[in-house]
């Protein structure tokens, strides 16, 4: 080997060492006032016409524009890319006047025609953000009659039409047709990339899916930054995968908020820093435990009765989540419009549960056997509350055995009556503010075989109040047809509803200006500075 | 040498397809559908139907199974149902950070545990030999993901010397990928900032993740070295009055890390399936984390993959170790 070659490497060594011990004393550091390190989770991938969940939420609000927005706490529908809509008077013809002067992250102008191939888009994916529409909407029926102008005519008058609006994302044409593959819609393109007018960017070359994502700020975003005169110039999400990793990152500045999901055993600690603090806010997240209607003895009143008298909720809320959970005794978040508040849920009252049982008993249910409660065995909260069922159920004479599982078998389960779980639990988040997104999706038979219907409850007095409900648009009118539906329901007792989540975040003190809404969990950053 | 290796390479082959078989039908037995993962939790059952159609995920099993296998073949490994990206390309972007881990905490074993399984062999009952004995057992005890937690409680928190996790700081900048190594690139980039920055946050994992592996090879290389050290031609060179330091490093040793060799083989599958645990403590942006992913969300193609790919490194390593073995002892050679 020639001394020349020797030489380099020594150099390069030596070179690489004393960089390495140059930066040895810095690990620790914050990050700068301009970059927000987020601990939120990532979307699967950041198409938002393929994906529809709670994490795709921080990149649709952060980097997309849509129509009309969720605002405030509790949520406002809000003017967004849109300054005003009409609805005709049988709710089948919506119109929408866009504002003007809006810019795609490309420069490209934001027209009405490219709000259509947006939803045209969607709806021939025909992927999960497509939903609400596909049912009501042919793509032909969404048109552009003026430059500014959107119209969409629905199959059928649908009154969480409008509710449904802000989860559509609009994405720039030009850059979805540039990338196309044999007529794909550029789905594998835009599963990597982005193609909005949000407020920030995404930057494909910071992506590796659930890993990492950076977003850097839009300084033509159409609302401008006069709102906020030092926003965050760059979003790092770096989502941690181990709570004791999450929590350690948040304590030593590399990360500046967690994700919505802290555990109620790190809220003192965490509270106790300097460094950071913990966000409690009351989301519309409601906790629920499906019975299987069409299983016996489920298909006993009397038996579902007794097993809604026997879960501890107030122990549960109080002893396992801390009190960081608020009793919501109905089938959707106490907190929406078409609640029947004289409504009485179900109390923690084994003598009645015992009651109930031996009228099932009498009437031939088999309360006898064994059954099962699946739960997501990754969420240590659901298994101990299936514990907590459990005991007390073995103190009125009935076995339950809980169940380990993952929420991909539980929703394939859940898609055939004789395949679901005797009793599994799951949340139900917002998709969209509207009593649709829970007693709507969740208690009409035409649901049946999605994982929000699988109590599999038919009521046919209450599908004919949901499906008129539905027809209606306006909310006066929606409300009292709601409020009977859910009276209806709770006397059936088809599941047992637990309560409505709170949510804990943890956040850097440094953090200002955050504005908090139910929809997204506060991900929006437009708003954000970060103090020095 | 050459019909040495084709004669390995031709015996991995019918395990690689067991392997492929094997893992699609157990994961074919999982009741778990990739349709409903790939719609989303607001699809409606048509919306499900529909992809399942599309998919080819309502055709006889035999028919999906031969429908793969000619995509293997053109090694197309198919579209995550989670990603909805090529899992080719997903696995291409992840596998050199799992490489650069596992061969980092490779080389640690090795360069460490082997020195140290030396000197407990030459000091046999003394008190470094029981000291490394005690390492030694508490090493293979200790639960990976406590002994992360340790070090990042000391070096990152109370310390500060080490960052916490993840590969890079969000700070710098990333280089250009050329071969997806970040190390390697760094250097190509002539980033020594971004080098030094990468090769401390590989610190903490690749010492996790070394500990086990550590811990076996001074086991079995102190095993070796003493019964080495019984035999006849140590004694004869002692007596011809060979070096120390040439006797032990040249003779005692090679004679001695013929087993030590077979378990750095093993110790590669458990490096990488340890690493799951590691990546997912240390944040590190392998293919643990996106596999844990697959498995939770049911999608059958990454899993496939990742199995298989993972089954050829393993069969590829362990033909290494083969000719690895074949140059400490050429009989063996001679006699395959």
């Amino acid at each position: 080997m020639s001394r020349h070659g020797r030489l380099g490497r020594r150099e390069l060594g030596g070179l690489a060492i004393g960089a390495f011990a140059a930066g040895a004393l810095r690990s620790a550091q914050a990050a700068d006032a301009t970059t927000f390190v987020s601990g939120f989770g990532l979307p699967i991938n950041l198409d938002p016409h393929q994906i529809f969940d709670v994490p795709m939420q921080a990149v649709m609000l952060n980097a997309y524009d849509n129509l009309y927005r969720y605002q405030g706490d509790p949520p406002k529908i809000v003017p967004w890319l849109a300054e005003s809509h009409t609805v005709s008077a049988d709710g089948l013809t919506w119109e929408f006047k866009l504002r003007s002067g809006v810019k795609f992250h490309d420069g490209s102008p934001l027209t009405a025609d490219d709000v259509v191939y947006s939803f045209r888009r969607m709806l021939a994916l025909a992927l999960a953000p497509a939903g609400a529409f596909l049912k009501i909407l042919k793509p032909e029926g969404v048109t552009a009659p003026e430059p500014l102008v959107v119209r969409f005519k629905l199959e059928t008058s649908y009154a969480p039409f409008f509710a449904a609006i802000p989860s559509i994302s609009i994405v720039n044409p030009r850059q979805i047709k540039a990338n196309e593959k044999d007529g794909d819609w550029a789905k594998s393109w835009l599963a990597s990339n982005g193609a909005g007018s949000g407020s920030y960017r995404i930057v494909p070359a910071g992506y590796r899916p659930l890993e990492y994502l950076d977003m850097e700020i839009f300084d033509g975003h159409f609302l401008g930054w006069s709102d906020n005169p030092k926003p965050v110039r760059k979003i790092a999400c770096r989502p941690t995968k181990e709570s004791s990793t999450r929590l350690l990152a948040l304590l030593d500045g590399s990360l500046d908020c967690t994700d919505t999901n802290l555990p109620a055993d790190q809220v003192a600690q965490i509270n106790a820093s300097k460094i950071a603090y913990v966000q409690k806010d009351v989301v519309m997240r409601t906790f629920i435990i499906r019975m299987n209607n069409t299983k016996p003895p489920f298909d006993n009143l009397n038996a579902r009765r007794c097993f809604a008298h026997a879960f501890n909720y107030m122990g549960f809320i109080t002893d396992i989540l801390g009190g960081y959970a608020t009793r919501d005794p109905y089938p959707m978040p106490d907190t929406l419009w078409g609640i029947p508040k004289d409504a009485k849920g179900y109390d923690y009252d084994l003598a009645k549960a015992k009651e109930y049982m031996a009228k099932a008993v009498a009437e031939g249910a088999p309360m006898k056997r064994p059954f099962e409660l699946h739960v997501q065995s990754e969420n240590e909260q659901s298994v101990q509350g299936a514990q907590l069922f459990q005991s007390d159920l073995a103190q009125i004479g009935i076995n339950l055995k809980v169940v380990g599982n993952i929420w991909s078998n539980l929703t394939t389960a859940a898609a055939k009556p004789e395949t679901t779980p005797d009793m599994w639990v799951h949340w139900v988040s917002t998709y969209f503010v509207d009593p649709e997104n829970w007693v709507g999706q969740m208690y009409d038979s035409q649901f049946h075989g999605t994982w929000k219907a699988s109590a599999y409850y038919k009521n046919p007095e209450v599908d004919a109040l949901l499906r008129k409900a539905r027809a209606l648009t306006k909310q006066e009118e929606r409300a009292p047809l709601y409020e009977e539906a859910i009276r209806k329901i709770m006397a059936d007792s088809p599941d047992i509803w637990i309560y409505n989540s709170m949510q804990l975040q943890g956040l850097n003190k440094r953090i200002k200006g955050r504005r908090f809404c139910t929809v997204g969990q506060g991900a929006e950053m437009r708003w954000v500075t970060l103090a020095s | 040498m050459l019909r040495f290796v084709l004669r390995r390479v031709a015996l991995v082959l019918p395990s690689l397809a067991g392997l492929l078989v094997v893992t699609f039908l157990l994961i074919h037995a999982v009741p778990s559908d990739p349709a409903v993962a790939m719609a989303g939790d607001a699809a409606t059952p048509e919306q499900i139907e529909r992809l399942r159609k599309q998919y080819g995920l309502d055709r006889p099993i035999w028919e999906q199974f031969a429908v793969y296998l000619g995509k293997v073949a053109t090694l197309d490994l198919g579209e995550s149902a989670f990603t909805r990206r090529p899992v080719a390309r997903d696995i291409v972007q992840r596998l050199p950070a799992t490489l650069e881990l596992t061969f980092c905490a490779l080389a640690l074993s090795v360069f460490i545990g082997v020195p140290l399984g030396v000197m407990a062999g030459l000091k046999h009952n003394t008190w470094p030999d029981y000291l490394l004995r005690v390492f030694s057992v508490l090493g293979i005890a200790v639960a990976a993901f406590w002994f992360a937690i340790m070090l990042q409680l000391l070096f990152s928190m109370q310390l500060g010397w080490l960052p916490l996790r993840g590969e890079l700081d969000v700070s710098i900048a990333r280089p250009t990928r050329v071969t997806g190594f970040l190390l390697l690139d760094c250097l190509i980039a002539g980033r020594l900032d971004a080098f030094a920055d990468a090769a401390r946050h590989l610190v903490l994992p690749a010492v996790t993740l070394s500990l086990g592996g550590l811990a076996t090879i001074v086991r079995f290389t102190r095993a070796g070295v003493l019964d080495t050290l019984q035999h006849d031609f140590v004694f004869y060179e002692r007596a011809m009055g060979y070096r120390r330091l040439r006797l032990i490093w040249i003779y005692v040793l090679r004679n001695s890390v013929t087993a030590t060799v077979t378990q750095i083989g093993l110790l590669f599958g458990g490096l990488i399936a340890g690493g799951v645990v590691v990546e997912a403590i240390f944040d590190w942006p392998g293919i643990g984390s996106y596999t844990v992913q697959a498995i939770l969300t049911g999608d059958r193609q990454v899993m496939l993959a990742v199995t298989l790919l993972v089954g050829t490194v393993y069969a590829g390593v362990n033909i290494l170790v083969d000719v690895v073995h074949g140059l400490l002892d050429p009989r063996l050679m001679e006699r395959t």
